[in-house]
This record gives C-alpha cells, structure tokens and sequence, in this order.
C-alpha cells in the first residue's frame, strides 16, 4: 500500500460553500459577515476581543445543515473557548449567551418581569403569593429590572444560571425568565413590599451578595424550601428509629438539602441483641442502606443527594468506617456516595499526643456518651473504658485517619469539644451539638426530635474593595440587607421533615458567609500567609459578626427574641469573642450591642457560617469562600461542561509588564498554572500569585483560627497538600487542633500521575527546575 | 541489553530503575470501575440528536474491543521481549489496567446498550463495522509481524519488534486512542456523558502513563543499540503513523457522517495529524503535517481540575500512602 499522507480520500467538508437552515427550514449559505456583526453588537468595551477570529473558528466547527440555532450556541461556545488566551472573551461569551436566552424567553412572548411571573405563574412554577405579590406591584418592579446587569456576569457564571438556575418550561425545557428576572422573583419571594424587593434585587444583581442555592433555586416558586444544611441526630440503637432516619433523609434530600447525620449510637458489630439473641453486624450495612438511599433521591433532575455521617472515634466499628470510602475491598462494605466525618472529643488528641491507649467502647454500654461533652464526656469516657470492646493505640487509630484522608480527601476531622464548648447554642445542660453538616461549617444543637437547619448566603468580599481598601460602609450595608433576608427565610422556609419545623423556629440560626477571600487580597495585593492578610480577614469578619448581631438585636426589639433565647449563652452576657477571650478592635460598637441585647435579646442563636460556596462563588465570578486560589490556570469541571478558570489578575500584572505572551502562557501551562517558574516576574509578584498548593497550610489554618472568634458556627476550611504522607498530615492536623478550630473540612491532594499534556509543545530536555515535579516527589531527589 | 532474549529473574542491583519507578507511579492511580457513575449519562443519551447518537455508538463499539487488543499485544509481544524484571513488574501493573478498562468499557457497553441484539452487534463491531475493522487490521498487523517471533535474536528482529512497540505506542494507544479521548472531551466540554467522560479520564491517565513507559522502553533500546534507529527505521516509522492517521480519519469520517457542530471532519482530521507530529517528535523523527491543535477542548485537559464535589467525583487522590504519624513536619 503506497501512503501519500497529505491527500486523503475522506471529502474536505469546507470545499463547497457551507450552508446553515434557518428556523424558517430555509437553507442560506453561511456568511462570515454576518457573524462578525453579531459579534460587534457586544465588544464596545472590549478592546482586546477580535470578532473576525471568532466568526472564522465558528465556521471550521460547523457543519454542513446546521441549524442557525446550532451556529448561535457554537458563537458562544467558541467564544469561551477564547479565554485561555485573552480573559474578555469570557465577558463576550457571556454577552452571547445572554442574548440567546433572551431570545428564548421573548421567542414565548414574555417581554417584562411581570409578564414572566404571569407566564411561569400559568405553568404551576411560581406560588401563588409571588405572583399575587407581583401583579400587585408590575410596574415598579418591572421599571426596577436593570438592562446592563448581565453584563457583570462572566461566561461562566452566566452558564450556571442558565443551566441550572433559570425556570424552564416543564414540558418544553426552555427558559422562561432571563437572568435579571430571576434575581427579582427570589427577592420577590422573601419580600413584604416592593422598595423592599427592588432594594434586595440590586443587592444580588451587584453580585455583591448572593443567597445559597436553595434559595436561589426556590424563592417565589411553589416549592419553597430555601435552607442549605440539616444536621439529623443519629439514630436510636432500634430499628424503627433507623428506618425513620432513612425516610427523613430521603425527604430532606428531596429538597436540595445537604444532610450531616450522626450514627454514634448505634451498636457495632458483634454486640448483643437481646430482642433475638443474636449478634449485630455493626454500622456498615446500615451505612451501606443510607448511601443507596441517598443516590436514589434526585434533587430536581440536577444532582443526586449528597450526605456526610459523623462518628465519634471510641466507636468500635470505627475502623471499619474509615475505611468505608477506599476503592478496594469488598463493595458490600464501601459506600461511594456518602461523605465520612470523625467527631473527636478533644480526650483523643489528648491521648494521640501522649502516645497512650485509646478504648474502643459499644454505645450499647455507655448510651450517654453522645450527649456529653468537655470534662463530663471525659470522665464518663473513662469511667466506660472498663467495658471496652477493645484497646488500641490511639496513634495507631489516629494514622488510620491521616491515611484515609490522604487517600479519599475524606474523613475529616471535625472536634467534638471545642464546638460545643464554643457555641452560643449549649448554655443549658442536655443541649449538645452532635455534629456539623455536609461542609462541616454549621454546628447547631439537635436531638431525636429536632433536626438543625441553616439557611445560608454570602457576601462577595471582593465586591467591597478598592485600591485603598475595604469600602466599610457598603459592606455594613451588605451585611445588614442580608440578614434580614435570612431571618425573613425562616418563617417563609417550607421544612421537609417535622423534626426540622420543630427546630428552626425555636432557635431561628443562619448562616452568613463570606466568599472572595483571595479577589480582595489580590486587589490589595497582600499574600495569603501575610500578617498584614491575616488582620485584614480578621477585621472583616469581626464587622461582620458585630453587624449581623446588631440587625438581630433590631430584629428582637421588633418581632421578638427567638423562643430558646433563655438557654444560650448570650442570654448570660456572653457573645463568641468572649468564649474565646478574643481582642476586639471596635469596643464601642460592641458594648452598645451588649445593652441592647440586655433589652430585648437576639432574633437568631447564631448568624455566622462561612460555606464552600462552590456555586454562587462560580456564579459572582469570585474566588470560593476564604481559600486561596488552587491555580493560576485551572478547569471546572461541572454538568454544564467544562471551564477553563483564568486569574484576570495575573493577568492584568503581566499585561502590564508585557509579558502576557504564548510562550509565558504555555510556560503556565506546563506548570500547571504555577507562575514560581517565571523568573521574569520580580521575587514579591510571584508570592502574591503562589496557589493553594505552593502556601504553607500552616498559613490556612493560623488565618482561620485567628477570624474563627468572629464566627459563631464555623468554616468550611478546606486543606491543601500535594503529595501527603502520614508524618506531614499528622503535624498538620494536631496544629489545627491545637490552634483552636472546631472543623476543618476536604484534604486536597493531587493525582500521582497525570494525563499527558497533548496541547502544550514537547521539551526535549527537561531543565534540573522542572524535574523537580510535585507530582513525582518520591523520584526527586533534589527535595530530600 | 534490554532486548537480550531471556527471562532475567534478578531485582537486585537495579538495572533500570525508572521502569520501577513507573510501575509505583501507576499503583497510585489505582481505580475500580464501581467508581464510575454512569446514572446521569442515561439521561443524557436520550437527549442527544441523532447525529451524536451515532457518534457514541460508534465509538463505545471502538472502545469495546481497543483494550482487549492492546492487551493481548501486551502478553504476547512485550512480556516476552522486554527483558528486565523491573520492567516485567510495569508490564504486570499495565496488564491489570487494561484488565480495568476492558471491565470499564463492558460496564459502559452493558449499561449504554439495553437490547441485548444490539449490544451483541456493539461488541462484534471488529468483524461488522468497516470503519472500526479497518483499524482492527492496523492492529493486528503489527501483532501479526512479531507473532512468530520466541527470540530477538538479530538485528532484524529486534527492529520489527521496535516497530511493534512503537506502533502500539504512538499509533493504538498514541493516536487510536487519543483520537477516541478527543470525542469523550467533546461531549463533556457541552456538559453531557459525565459518567462515560470521568471513566475515561481515569483510562486516559493509565493510557498516558503505558505510552510513556513504551517510549522510555524505545529510548533504553535506542540508547544501547543506536545502530537499529536508521533512515529505513524512520520511513517505516512514518509511513506507519500516515497509515495510522487514515485509518483514523476514517473512522472519524464514520463518527461524524450526519454532522455534529463544533466537531467537524476537517478539524478532526488536522487534530490527528497534530497528535501525529507529536508522537514523531517524541522519537526524534520530524513532523510529516505540521498541524496545529484546532480544539479548545482539548487544551481544558492539560490543566489542573477541580470539581465540585456535589456533582463529580474527584478523581485526584493518591493510593498507597507512606509514613507515621509524627508532630514536627513542615506543611
């Protein structure tokens, strides 16, 4: 066979004039002019996007037939695909794809906001009060829409709204409100009046603050169940009660509902059962139940349910439950959809540090040790070590932990004591916190019969800095708008489960959070483990903390202190910076806040969360809650497809130097988005711009626990380590013990190997600098 | 030397060191097939028009026989010849994983494909689809050009083996499946398959890793014997990676029949001739297209991931994790 690799046999589909049909059937050759047109409508302010380019890779990606509709969804897609090299085409993608969706909702004649209620109203998606609430008001609220506020949006963020955020025709699929009116119908939903709704709508519209997903999927519609987190109590050691936990889970989940569920209690294997005389097969085939039953349930068509089990590590099946997530081993025996926590009473580290022994205890033997907490856990614990199932080191136990942390991300450690002792919620005897939630950022009391619940959202920090500074006052702003919002939740909330609607009215907690982070700290072009970083994430969460306790107190003189006032600690004087002895840095402002509570109390037992806020960070365009960047150069990966994520200030700074070029960018490339190797970058630059990966965790853990007296639930504090072993993980952890957190949250860590890298162009030979590789550290010898 | 016949039994001292090296590295990649979701991909199935229809098709019947194949090379040619214990210990390793990923594709085929005449079809499609046969018989070819051979006892017979290694590292692994990939990462880059896209990408890593260890298997071999690397040595090479291309544009031409939008034949065809040019590179040997990359998507893959962890399973943790518990460690 003669080869004659240039010719090919195939036909070259782009030799005849390519041709598009139009929604009307007609066929029309496709014009690149027009493309070009289309592109320009939206680039005025976007000097460095070039439309030509983008209409030329369009037409190389298209087809012969296809439908105008498909070369429209292409434009954006090529757009976004733009990105890697020049970041405004991420705005121009978005531009596009704003245009396409409102084409869509014109395309069923919905032409204001009013209209679209009315429309979806009809459809049996939005509530009755909703709607009634803006027929009443149509005209101010259909003035109040702002034409430009999609242009805040980034390509991705815009793509998460329309995939997954807009309603869409039940039957059709297409959207019936556009981005905008969205935002108005969730303010619609939580409002009273309209100045209230508009005031709340340019609020999230800035995308200065944004309301956990829960409520921005279901404000104002007919299912109203706006909360993000419920913490269910394990189940008594009795079937029913296993089998009642398993229905309220469903129904939680069913909902959007992340769930944290504590199983302490129940027996481990091989304990007696007296009602047949047998022997118990222990906590995994329960567990193994709870991880079908949580797959099963389908939150609206768009993820499954999602759930994290707590256990206390005396339990005797706690070995076995470390190892509930491994890839090997018998399948009957590993639950892959579950999420595992280790709720650790500080008398553990206290033994793992000493080198001592550590009992293994059934709850069947000491049912209260669940309840207790601090010193009467402690001796209750030894009091019941005479009954131990059995005995082991507890470094041993301890390293089992690092291990399945390194291994699956998972099993993260979260302390029992410090929790508790630290909480506004436990100033009477018998109300314990038995767990935190699905992101370990939420610590309320629960019981058999009450089911904590949190309603979350957070402020966009960046949003609130300029060159000079944080913008104190808008932020204050900020912080009081969305705690009534919060508050106003609880009472509109719909509660899947009865445990739940029990609870939340009792104690009335929220959760605000905070989100940019890192956007505010490279604006003032502080590094992460600054001190001057440090202060400055301090500072601000103290505002928010004295702020959000401020409109509560408002809220108590108005409506009220919530009904479970008299059993927290607040009620006795004593505010979370004073659990910790914390120093405060605004004494007057606190001390007013003191005597008005005296007066009328709190509307909230707690107001301060800080969440991953994966989604809405995506969505704001910002950097996710308080962690640092993972990479100059990165994707997500999400049901919309695939993202490249760029740091536009990096960016901006090698713009500046002239150094924005394709050799720099695939140097960043290859270094999987690390910038250390660019020498042309001056020595302070190249900190500002280290990742998660290239910061001392040490850093992480000291700037959490120095904001944690300013949050009175706790952090989603996410870990970062590259390649973990036992020694390294087992230091890290002790410290963030030691230094006072309640809860940390994922182990980050990265793949042993990677896919090779088909884009960038290949080094012969590789410089000493760049075999030093992260991924192969057990090879490189220059780091040992 | 490397291609010395024998069965060499002996560890110690190392002789090739970086292969052992390799053989760890792969153990930390360690993935079971129940890891991967397939639930939302049924949903998305029924949601793509016909045109990727046909594409999917067409290319689970690809995958269904693609490990299978590679694998059989593996025990039959490279075990034989490669001798190095070391060597042997990530040929072991890589056995295994093609194991998985013939697991991986049978789920994948089983839970794609309900009509059980269907699914039948689906897994003969090397005797009944021409565009796939076609590039089974590439395959067997070179299989078929070693088959005969217990020893490497000449000159010519270590550069047909050569050509083998070569050929099931550039051209099936290098090409055939890169070719495949490039379809998976389309789809996930419009947000459908999830399920199809994550296996893959675990399969993609493996596959990432048994092309490197070849090509380090070619240089040791290259590095010992630099006579068998001549200008014959190099026109096969190319004519082998041209033949490979066809090959694979013409399954493309298949895949892409009723015409998807954003995948076009001509974009296809000048990917393959780039990850061509790649490969010829990485042996030293000019490029025959000089193309460039025309998918974006494709570039997504060669950056660091991060997923939400309520929608994916992130697929960076490490197995195998060494050291004790200790206090005084820098992190």
């Amino acid at each position: 066979m003669t080869l004659t690799p240039q010719k090919s046999g195939v036909p070259e589909q782009r030799r005849h004039v390519m041709q598009v049909r139009k929604r009307n059937g007609d066929l029309v050759p496709v014009d690149v002019n027009k493309i070009v047109k289309a592109v320009e409508l939206w680039v005025a302010d976007l000097d460095e996007v070039d439309p030509l380019r983008v209409a030329t890779r369009t037409i190389s990606g298209l087809y012969d037939g296809a439908t105008t509709a498909e070369l429209d969804k292409l434009s954006i897609q090529t757009a976004a695909e733009l990105i890697g090299e020049e970041p405004q085409y991420s705005r121009l993608a978005a531009r596009l794809l704003a245009a396409y969706v409102g084409k869509e909702v014109r395309g069923q004649g919905v032409e204001s906001f009013s209209q679209s209620i009315r429309f979806a109203h009809g459809l049996g998606l939005i509530g009755d009060e909703t709607a009634a609430f803006v027929a009443r008001n149509a005209r101010k609220l259909d003035d109040a829409v702002d034409p430009d506020g999609d242009r805040r949006f980034e390509y991705f963020g815009l793509r998460t709204v329309a995939d997954r955020y807009l309603l869409r025709h039940p039957t059709g699929r297409v959207v019936v409100e556009t981005p905008q009116y969205w935002l108005l119908r969730v303010a619609c939903g939580l409002s009273r009046n309209a100045n209230e709704a508009i005031g709340f709508y340019r609020l999230m519209s800035s995308l200065a603050y944004l309301p956990s997903s829960p409520t921005l999927f279901n404000s104002g519609t007919r299912h109203t169940q706006m909360s993000s987190c419920f913490l269910v109590d394990s189940p008594k050691d009795e079937l029913d009660s296993i089998y009642e936990r398993y229905h309220q889970v469903a129904k939680l989940s069913k909902f959007s509902g992340g769930i944290g569920i504590a199983w302490s209690r129940i027996r481990g294997r091989g304990a007696l059962i007296r009602g047949t005389n047998g022997k118990s097969n222990g906590i995994v085939p329960f567990l193994k139940t709870l991880d079908a039953g949580v797959a099963a349930v389908n939150q609206g068509g768009r993820r499954k349910g999602a759930a994290c089990v707590y256990l206390e590590p005396w339990h005797p099946d706690v070995e076995e439950f470390l190892e509930l997530r491994d890839n090997t081993g018998e399948d009957s025996r590993r639950t892959h959809n579950l999420n595992l926590a280790n709720w650790i009473p500080d008398e553990f580290m206290r033994r793992v540090e000493a080198d001592a022994e550590w009992s293994l205890i059934d709850p069947s033997d000491a049912p209260e040790l669940p309840d207790l907490f601090g010193e009467a856990f402690d001796e209750a614990y030894r009091g019941a070590e005479k009954k131990a199932v059995k005995t082991i080191k507890a470094r041993d136990l301890y390293g089992r932990m690092m291990r399945t942390l390194a291994q699956t991300g998972n099993g993260w450690m979260t302390f029992k004591d410090r929790s508790n002792a630290l909480s506004n919620q436990t100033g009477e005897p018998g109300n314990t916190i038995h767990l935190s939630n699905l992101c370990t950022e939420i610590l309320e009391v629960n019981s058999d019969d009450e089911t904590a619940v949190c309603n979350l959202g957070s402020i966009n920090l960046g949003a609130h800095v300029g060159a000079d500074g944080v913008d104190w006052v808008r932020l204050r702003e900020t912080v009081r708008t969305a705690v009534v919002f919060l508050d106003r939740v609880i009472d509109i909330n719909y509660y899947p489960s009865a445990q739940a609607a029990a609870s939340n009215p009792r104690w009335r907690p929220v959760g605000l959070g905070l989100m940019g982070l890192q956007d505010a700290f490279f604006r003032l072009r502080l590094p992460f483990d600054s001190a001057e970083a440090r202060e400055l994430s301090t500072r601000v969460q103290e505002e928010i903390l004295l702020t959000a306790l401020e409109v509560s107190a408002d809220l108590a003189a108005n409506h009220g202190a919530h009904p479970a006032y008299a059993q927290t600690r607040a009620a006795k004087g004593d505010l979370h910076p004073d659990l910790w002895n914390a120093p405060i840095s605004q004494p007057d402002r606190w001390n007013a806040l003191r005597t008005r509570i005296a007066g009328h109390g709190l509307r909230n037992s707690l107001l301060v969360a800080i969440a991953p806020t994966a989604t809405i960070a995506s969505i704001a365009g910002a950097y996710e809650c308080i962690e640092p960047q993972v990479s100059n150069l990165f994707k997500r990966e999400t049901m919309s497809g695939e993202f490249l994520q760029i740091n536009t200030y990096l960016v901006r700074e090698l713009k500046s130097r002239n150094l924005w070029t394709a050799g720099i960018r695939e140097r960043i490339k290859r270094a999987e988005g690390s910038v250390q190797g660019i020498t042309e970058l001056p020595e302070d630059v190249r900190q500002l711009f280290r990742t998660a990966w290239e910061l001392p965790q040490r850093a992480l853990i000291d700037l959490a626990a120095a904001r944690a007296p300013f949050i009175d639930q706790s952090q989603s504090l996410n870990l970062f380590m590259a390649a973990p072993t036992i020694g390294k993980l087992s230091s890290m952890y002790l410290h963030a013990w030691k230094a006072g957190l309640k809860t940390t949250y994922y182990l980050r860590s990265r793949p042993a190997t990677r896919i090779q890298q088909a884009t960038v162009s290949l080094i012969p030979e590789l410089t000493p600098a760049e075999t030093c590789s992260l991924e192969n550290p057990e090879s490189c010898e220059a780091c040992q | 030397m490397l291609l010395d016949p024998g069965m060499d039994l002996t560890l110690r001292p190392m002789k090739y060191p970086h292969f052992f090296d390799r053989f760890k590295d792969a153990i930390k990649n360690t993935w079971t097939v129940e890891e991967v979701d397939l639930h939302s991909d049924l949903a998305d199935l029924a949601r793509l028009s016909d045109a990727e229809k046909h594409l999917v098709s067409r290319l689970v019947a690809f995958f269904a026989t693609g490990d299978t194949i590679v694998a059989n090379n593996l025990v039959l040619n490279l075990y034989q010849h490669v001798n190095s214990p070391e060597g042997r210990l990530y040929l072991s390793r890589q056995l295994f994983e093609e194991a998985v990923h013939v697991q991986f594709y049978l789920n994948l085929l089983d839970t794609y494909v309900p009509d059980l005449d269907e699914r039948a079809a689906a897994f003969a499609a090397v005797d009944n689809i021409p565009s796939i046969a076609r590039k089974a018989e590439f395959c067997f070819k070179w299989i078929d050009s070693v088959f005969e051979l217990r020893r490497l006892e000449t000159r010519e017979h270590r550069r047909a083996f050569l050509l083998n290694v070569i050929c099931f590292a550039a051209c099936i692994e290098g090409l055939f499946f890169y070719g495949a990939f490039a379809y998976v990462y389309f789809l996930r880059s419009r947000g459908v398959l999830q399920g199809l896209a994550s296996g893959t990408n675990w399969v993609f890593r493996d596959e990432s890793m048994h092309m490197a260890f070849a090509f380090d298997v070619v240089d040791q071999v290259r590095a010992e014997e630099p006579d068998l690397f001549d200008a014959e040595m190099e026109r096969q090479v190319r004519d082998m990676l041209a033949e490979a291309v066809e090959c694979e544009v013409q399954f493309a031409g298949d895949l892409l029949e009723q015409g998807v939008s954003g995948l076009s034949l001509g974009d296809m065809r000048e990917y393959l001739q780039h990850v061509a040019d790649r490969r010829l590179a990485a042996l030293g040997i000019d490029p025959i297209y000089g193309s460039k990359n025309p998918f974006a998507f494709m570039e997504l893959q060669d950056v660091q991931e991060l997923s939400n962890f309520f929608e994916r399973r992130v697929s960076a943790y490490q197995m195998g994790v060494s050291g004790s518990v200790g206090f005084d460690e820098d992190f």
